[in-house]
């Protein structure tokens, strides 16, 4: 009895820490620009300020679109490049005989432990010699590159649950291999698919590092520019922040929920399943 | 199933080729461009360079700059792992039980995983605001009467980060603790309730060794992430603050602020050195785990 309070206690303490911050996100969102600086407490809206949607509005009148646009122009290509490459790499290691395979495994992973920042000066000078820095292209094969790892991992543990029987019945009724892995393999990857390519969206539609050393124009993406805007002389426009930010992830977490049931294997690389 | 024979080579090839190529030229490439130009002088703007011997790497390792960039992210990462699993632990413990709204709960927990951390820091800077962050206005309103100042205070830098850190990946902890939890097999802790084992016992000898190959897990991937970490150093002090400087933030400043290639290229090697002995232990040890799994437990 006193245990499940103090657990409850426990649990309803730290959801409120946890979840305050996300709350405070809303509130700010609906405050104007000058409530959001004042040095007392205004939590409550309508007794402590007047809630107002001026800074939604305000946010997509501005750059916001264009920004958002970027973004999701950069994370959804990249996103069907690496489930696209990423799973076609890992039928290979699930089903052939490659010589060496578990180090080649071991190398693609390790691709994931790299810092950005250690391999950024190369990348940039490559990219000089392209034409590429400024432009979403950039982007996209660079994340697609370092997506790459989780999505041959996950994949790998997804195809290789699906029977070899199914191919074997195609095979026998000659398919040619490739039609198997077509016809048969990725109706019944699809579930495989869609969480590899939730968790390759989110790593893409967070990442900062690469964006912001790589592009300083043409291909901004929303947390560059959110990330720019501190430091402004014109002061920051915290409710707009706030209420971008709330835009901006909205969909990662409905993604989320969608895939709730294979979020272990997505933040474990597959190796665990849940 | 056919499982070699000459035809099925090439196609096997023509599977994993596209993934290795871009891994090739966006990994194993700015490695070993790296080493080379640790060798040069060369700059960001490709003016001419030469030879410099093993000067960088004298640099590197005489900079106290760079010692400190090491300290910092070794703190760093040490407090925010051990932090994060016990905190995710504890949590994982208290919600291992079935009740009423529990995915629901789950979902908003994980929440602030999924936000993006270079814009959650400058966020985190407005909370923690001196004068009208909201943390200090509530920290004022129960009684404290000189609440911290995270942002200017040298020695709570690093701490503000943390807490933003721990906030943002003790749910990652508590999705795998849970499962750890939850793959304990029931009939243990039966025959353990028979045996009249009091409830530190059964923690000690069934709960903890039997989750602790995940919560190995865990800390080996939360570290490799937790020594990269440059989003909040960027947002919530700069690159160039001392009380926070970690090695990306260093790499960053050395690179950009000064626009050394042939010295941030020696620094990024030594960086490497450590972060592939990390990505080796974590390999070898998703190995080990995955030998055991193969076993009928």
């Amino acid at each position: 009895m006193i245990r499940s309070l103090l657990r409850g206690l426990f649990i309803g303490f730290y959801t409120m820490l946890a979840a305050f911050p996300l709350a405070w996100l809303a509130i700010t969102s609906l405050k104007p620009v000058e409530d959001t600086t004042a040095t007392t407490l205004k939590l409550i809206p309508w007794v402590d300020f007047t809630p107002t949607l001026a800074a939604y509005s305000q946010l997509f009148a501005g750059d916001f679109p264009r920004y958002l646009g970027s973004s999701v122009v950069v994370s959804l290509i990249s996103t069907v490049a690496t489930v696209a490459l990423g799973t076609c790499c890992a039928y290979g290691f699930s089903r052939f005989p490659i010589a060496g395979a578990k180090d080649w495994l071991f190398f693609i992973l390790s691709t994931r432990f790299m810092p950005p920042l250690a391999v950024v000066a190369p990348v940039l000078v490559m990219y000089r010699q392209c034409d590429l820095p400024n432009s979403h292209l950039g982007l996209i094969v660079l994340y697609t590159a370092f997506n790459l790892s989780l999505a041959v991992w996950l994949m790998k543990g997804f195809i290789d649950e699906i029977p070899r029987a199914f191919e074997e019945a195609a095979l026998v009724d000659g398919y040619t291999r490739v039609q198997a892995f077509v016809r048969i393999i990725l109706p019944q990857a699809r579930t495989g698919m869609a969480v590899t390519a939730v968790f390759c969206l989110i790593a893409a539609w967070n990442e900062y590092g690469f964006a912001m050393t790589l592009n300083n124009a043409a291909a901004v993406t929303v947390p560059t520019y959110f990330a720019g805007l501190q430091g402004d002389v014109r002061g920051v426009p915290w409710p707009q922040i706030a209420g971008g930010v709330l835009v901006f992830v909205l969909p990662i977490v409905v993604f989320t929920v969608l895939v709730r049931h294979h979020l272990l294997r997505g933040v474990t690389f597959g190796t665990v399943k849940g | 199933m056919q499982r070699s024979g000459p035809r099925a080579f090439p196609l096997a090839y023509a599977f994993i080729f596209p993934a290795i190529l871009f891994l090739v030229v966006f990994n194993v490439y700015p490695l070993l461009s790296n080493v080379w130009w640790s060798f040069t002088n060369a700059d960001l703007t490709g003016g001419p360079w030469e030879w410099v011997g093993g000067r960088n790497y004298a640099r590197v390792f005489s900079d106290a700059k760079f010692a400190a960039a090491l300290r910092t992210t070794a703190w760093f990462t040490a407090l925010a792992v051990a932090i994060e699993l016990t905190l995710g632990f504890v949590l994982a413990l208290a919600l291992k039980e079935r009740f009423r709204g529990k995915t629901g709960l789950l979902m908003l927990l994980l929440v602030p995983m999924m936000m993006p951390p270079a814009v959650m820091g400058i966020y985190w800077n407005f909370l923690f605001d001196g004068n009208y962050g909201v943390i200090n206005q509530v920290l004022t309103l129960v009684g404290m009467t000189s609440p911290p100042q995270w942002r200017t205070d040298p020695s709570l830098k690093l701490i503000a980060i943390l807490v933003v850190d721990v906030w943002m990946w003790t749910p990652f902890m508590l999705l795998i603790a849970l499962a750890g939890l939850n793959a304990i097999p029931r009939h243990l802790y039966e025959a353990a309730e028979i045996d009249r084992a009091s409830a530190w016992m059964v923690f000690r000898r069934i709960t903890l060794p039997l989750c602790a190959p995940l919560l190995v897990l865990a800390a080996l991937l939360r570290s490799t992430d937790a020594l990269k970490q440059f989003d909040l150093v960027m947002a919530i002090t700069g690159p160039n603050d001392q009380a926070t400087q970690t090695l990306s933030a260093l790499l960053y400043q050395v690179l950009f602020g000064s626009q050394r290639v042939g010295l941030g290229s020696a620094y990024a090697c030594v960086v490497l050195v450590v972060v592939i002995a990390l990505a080796t232990a974590v390999t070898r040890y998703l190995d080990h785990l995955a030998a055991r799994q193969g076993k009928p437990t």
